[in-house]
């Protein structure tokens, strides 16, 4: 189970016998098309056919269709992001009296350099990476071992711990809110209070039985007869693991990176509660504490600042993202 | 012992370690202590004390959880309304598009990668009730409003609504869209050689190849939007009057709101339920695509 | 035999793990690192500027000098009911923290706070506390586990820079609520600022119709005995909540946020967009020093009180306490801070001149009005020692400085207090966001459920 209310993917009861297709391993081309470019991974075609689009009438039609689309897409998903970034390099007064003018008394874009600086966004980002890069790591150090025991290794006991994990899918991960922040309060055998540690944050998170359920497909369906070749050569399950599972596991690794770095980025409620001390909060946690009290201009800029560094990853591994996110779909379905 | 360790026992135990010990610490264990917490009665200071279905009655009790129910419930309608249709149209739309579909899906997308936290926060400014808020000017240029957003009972919980579906509805477009261009081509150039106009193949084609897609987004919404909490807790804390209290808020509520200790039974009672009407929802759906495919 | 040694090697390496994990978690302070008492208390609250954070440091760095044995870590710390839970239920409250009037009795009965009898009685003033307000730190034996270190009055918090905007005089603040209202509606149509404002959330919408219902003379709750009845369906609530409606939806003088809390309508507030609040006389403080208020806007007068010997003024304050989980040196130890930090400088000199001198050099407030946590004469004696060092437009809280001591202050209600201010914040957030909200029916539901609550004890 991951931490309350991330936004993980649920896969409920019946996504088992559909999502037991193989996980795409060429990346989804098609969803990224490139400009212009047919590549053969694009469908010959869609709804209209080609005869279709050659009469004018659909021409004309889908063309102003699309550019509505795309005029309706700028202003209503990049808008509010757009005023966000004008609002950041604006001063309160101009906010405030005429939110949609732009730059009424001038550029203030020393409020960029105060939210960096002086309300420690530069802390909390800084916290923010290093929990989103430890559940990043636990989950994939859970995900991968277990994927490759339940499915390579193959122990006896193996299905029944397997159905164990995906069990876990059907508990909502508020049921766990409150138990699991008592068993981070006094956690089983280490007698330490987990409370304002990242751990706190980073293991819960490793209990994502969906990451478990992908990596175990993908695994089964590697060819058999590669891990027969190794364990002849002499190599052990270790080495098995190290040198020929993990190079070959790369597509499912990134799918499982990308949704374990945006829930830990996206996490809230969790976090809010066990990490109460301030220096080790990130900026989802902190950012509604300051916008009680900070200054609005400098407020938006924090706003904008941590709203940009996720989307410039997604706009640089925006391939990945697409294909996750399709992904989800294809599981789902 | 030894024949065990030479099969590979151990290593296989020593690759599921990590599993055994996460899932068991972090979630099998939690899941028994929640049953367990359901029906005790505890303040973390004196010992626990069993006493049976009373949280649950407690909670049954409570007019705030109908209120709650009622308000999730309408949560998740609204939801519906505005979040199910609309990303299906710009999904078939924007299957349509040939030259530039990544930068399509890429704005559609964008709203997804923003913070909730920082898009709660940001929107709660564009829903400030003056008339110079940023949705009071903008509509004020159409000559509507000034609207009161979150400050009203009546306009609070759909505002919630609005920007819960702006974050989301980019992820299921991008869905829809893989289904959209999985639906097999033979199909449409059957439908032409029937003369089918774009529409009928719409209706005809695509939309019952889509059906097994629709479906599990429906569900998962509807799962997902039982569980609002984000929205609630940072646009109005469950105000104005109560109009906004989602389960998920009540639970939090229950369990931290009241600075001299958590109703930790109440907490877990209320989880419990949630949790059994979730699963039942998921029956639901495993039901329904099981008679589909044997169908 | 390869592959055994090497599962001995993975298996110290997930040894390794565990024990690595163990470190970490274990980080937290060590009661006597280096034979020295390490003890966290409170700081301010988030947000606060960095003068004020570097004052604070200052006085701690003067404690340690003073108390070479003893190391303090601070923690930025605000009281709301949620973190202050988690904290509580997770451990994590610092030695020193500090809690409202209304939760002592409660967390004393719980044995969650520390027993600091003996070592006030070291520190000699005991029993010079004046002995309404120190009875909500002690236990029913009289045994003092919370330091009474500030007491408020509710005030009315005006803005003088709109006042005068709006054609109204700011050296004369409303007198009574009728004045108020007019006052709002001027504010309100000549500035387009919100006249008046009132908190909503986080139970500080029951607090305050609380304040204003004592004000017009009703009480939330009496107390027979051992039986308390809660009396929140009574005339002083009713003509409150009638008050705060026509100036809602009559006179739409109420701006167009209806959903504030202390933090929130405090930032609004200094930012100059209301002309007029109500809040505890102690709140300048964070407006300097989280919200950058411009000291020339400020003005601070008393609550008008209805005529009849039944209006009262709500007051309350904090309690410094100590962790009950804190081994006995750290108990000491956080004693001591209590002294130094918050008590001091009301009975001693040069504790009161350090004090001072250490806030004014990094500009943070000095020399507010206050409220006698032991009596008026020692107030009056401290504000004489700290007068070089004042550097608050005191003059534009005189209004409030002058009258707070012919108003008669009245404790907040006892029995379940934040249980009720909550089921009435839901009350005033009715009445303000629904034009055709019931307030006969809202209270009378109101009265019913905090009755329930009270009950279930």
């Amino acid at each position: 189970m991951s931490t309350p209310t991330s936004t993980r993917p649920v896969v409920p009861a019946g996504a088992e016998p559909v999502a037991a297709q193989p996980v795409p391993r060429r990346p989804a081309r098609w969803l990224v098309g490139r400009a212009g470019r047919r590549s053969d991974d694009q469908p010959p075609r869609g709804i209209v056919s080609d005869a279709e689009r050659r009469t004018p009438v659909v021409r004309v039609a889908l063309r102003l269709t699309h550019a509505v689309v795309l005029v309706a897409l700028v202003v209503v998903g990049l808008g509010p992001i757009l005023w966000l970034v004008k609002a950041s390099i604006s001063t309160t007064q101009d906010t405030l009296r005429s939110p949609m003018a732009l730059f009424p008394s001038g550029v203030d874009w020393a409020n960029l350099a105060t939210a960096w600086s002086t309300v420690h966004i530069d802390l909390h980002f800084a916290n923010s990476m290093i929990i989103a890069t430890g559940a990043w790591l636990v989950q994939l150090v859970v995900a991968t071992t277990g994927g490759y025991a339940l499915s390579v290794l193959r122990p006896r006991y193996g299905p029944i711990l397997y159905w164990l994990v995906l069990s876990t899918l059907f508990v909502p991960a508020v049921v766990l809110l409150v138990p699991l922040y008592l068993t981070v309060l006094d956690p089983p055998l280490l007698g330490v209070s987990l409370i304002n540690s990242f751990w706190a944050v980073w293991l819960p998170a490793g209990a994502n039985a969906f990451n478990v359920l992908l990596t175990k497909r993908f695994f089964d369906n590697l060819p058999r007869e590669i891990f027969e070749a190794a364990r002849i050569d002499g190599a052990g399950p270790y080495r098995i693991f190290w040198s020929v599972l993990l190079p070959m596991s790369r597509p499912i690794l990134g799918v499982v990176s990308v949704f374990a770095f945006i829930a830990a980025w996206k996490d809230f409620l969790w976090p809010l509660l066990v990490l109460p001390d301030p220096d080790v909060q990130p900026l989802s946690v902190r950012l509604p504490t300051l916008a009680r009290s900070i200054e609005l201009d400098v407020l938006l800029a924090a706003l904008t600042i941590s709203a940009l560094i996720p989307m410039v990853l997604f706009l640089v591994f925006q391939r990945t993202f697409l294909r996750s996110a399709g992904l989800s779909g294809a599981l789902k379905g | 012992m030894r024949t065990w360790v030479r099969r590979g026992g151990l290593s296989t135990l020593v690759f599921l370690l990590p599993l055994l010990v996460i899932f068991g610490v972090f979630s099998w264990l939690p899941i028994v202590r929640a049953a367990l917490m359901s029906v005790q009665q505890t303040n973390l200071v004196t010992a626990p004390e069993f006493v049976g279905l009373e949280n649950f009655e407690s909670v049954l009790g409570d007019p705030l959880f109908w209120t709650a129910v009622q308000n999730t419930g309408l949560f998740a309608l609204i939801a519906l309304v505005f979040g199910y249709p609309l990303p299906l149209v710009l999904a078939v739309l924007m299957s349509e598009v040939r030259r530039f579909r990544g930068l399509f899906s890429a704005i559609a997308y964008l709203p997804v990668v923003v913070p909730p936290v920082v898009a709660v926060l940001m929107w709660k400014f564009f829903y400030d009730a003056r008339p110079d808020g940023v949705f009071n000017t903008i509509l004020g240029w159409v000559g509507l409003g000034p609207y009161q957003w979150l400050q009203s009972a009546d306009t609070a919980l759909p505002s919630l609504v609005l920007e819960a579906t702006w974050a989301a509805a980019g992820g299921t477009v991008i869905i829809y869209l893989a289904a959209l261009l999985g639906v097999p081509a033979e199909l449409y150039d059957a439908a032409d050689v029937d003369g089918a106009s774009i529409w009928r193949k719409i209706w005809h084609v695509t939309l019952p190849q889509l059906r097994g897609v629709l479906l599990v987004t429906l569900i998962l919404q509807i799962i997902g939007t039982s569980q609002v909490f984000l929205e609630p807790f940072l646009f109005t804390g469950g105000g104005p009057a109560n109009s906004t209290l989602s389960v998920l808020l009540l639970i939090y509520n229950y369990a931290f709101g009241s600075s001299l200790g958590g109703d930790y039974g109440a907490a877990t009672a209320l989880s419990l339920m949630l949790a059994v009407f979730l699963a039942a929802l998921s029956a639901v759906y495993f039901w329904l695509t099981r008679s589909w495919s044997t169908s | 035999m390869r592959s055994i040694r090497k599962t001995a090697t993975a298996v110290s390496a997930a040894l390794v793990v565990a024990g690595l994990l163990a470190a970490c978690s274990s980080s937290s302070d060590d009661p006597a690192a280096g034979g020295k008492t390490a003890i966290t208390v409170v700081s301010l609250k988030p947000g606060s500027e960095q003068a004020a954070f570097d004052a604070f440091e200052n006085q701690v760095r003067q404690f340690e000098a003073a108390n070479p044995d003893i190391d303090v870590t601070s923690q930025e710390y605000e009281w709301t009911g949620p973190t202050f839970t988690a904290q509580l239920a997770g451990g994590t409250l610092p030695t020193v923290f500090t809690v409202p009037f209304t939760d002592g009795k409660a967390l004393i009965e719980r044995g969650q706070l520390a027993d600091l009898t003996e070592h006030v009685r070291g520190f000699g003033y005991a029993d010079k506390f004046n002995a309404t307000v120190l009875q909500s730190g002690q236990s029913d034996d009289g045994g003092i586990f919370g330091v009474p270190t500030a007491a408020y009055g509710v005030g009315l918090h005006y803005n003088r820079t709109l006042f005068a905007q709006a054609g109204l005089d700011p050296d004369k603040p409303p007198a009574t609520w009728d004045e108020v209202r007019t006052y709002a509606k001027q504010i309100a149509e000549r500035t387009g600022q919100a006249g008046y404002a009132q908190m909503t959330e986080e139970n500080t919408g029951g607090w305050m119709l609380t304040s204003l219902t004592y004000a017009l003379g009703g009480r939330m709750q009496t107390v027979n005995g051992d039986k308390v009845e809660a009396t929140i369906d009574n005339p002083g609530a009713r003509e409150a909540l009638t008050r705060l409606r026509d100036m809602r939806w009559q006179d739409n003088s109420m701006g167009s946020n209806f959903l504030y809390d202390w933090g929130t309508i405090n930032q609004e507030f200094a930012a100059g967009r209301i002309g007029m609040i109500m809040g505890g006389s102690d709140i300048y403080e964070s407006l300097a020093q989280q919200n950058n208020i411009n000291p020339a806007d400020y003005g601070l007068s008393v609550l008008p009180l209805a005529p009849g010997a039944s209006a009262g003024l709500l007051g309350g304050g904090t309690l410094a306490a100590v962790n009950i989980k804190a081994t006995p040196e750290q108990q000491a130890a956080g004693a001591k801070w209590i002294d130094f930090y918050y008590m001091a400088k009301y009975l001693k000199q040069d504790a009161a001149e350090l004090d001072a001198r250490t806030l004014a050099e990094s500009d943070q407030p000095v020399g507010l009005p206050e409220l006698p946590v032991f009596d008026k004469a020692t107030l009056d004696q401290y504000n004489e020692w700290i007068k070089p060092y004042v550097n608050v437009p005191l003059d534009q809280m005189r209004f409030f400085s002058d009258g707070i001591f012919d108003q008669d202050l009245a404790g907040e209600p006892t029995a379940r207090t934040q249980e009720m201010y909550a089921v009435l914040d839901t009350v005033v957030q009715a009445v303000l966001t629904d034009q055709g909200a019931d307030i006969t029916t809202l209270l009378s539901t109101a009265d019913a459920e905090v009755q329930a609550i009270i009950d279930r004890g």
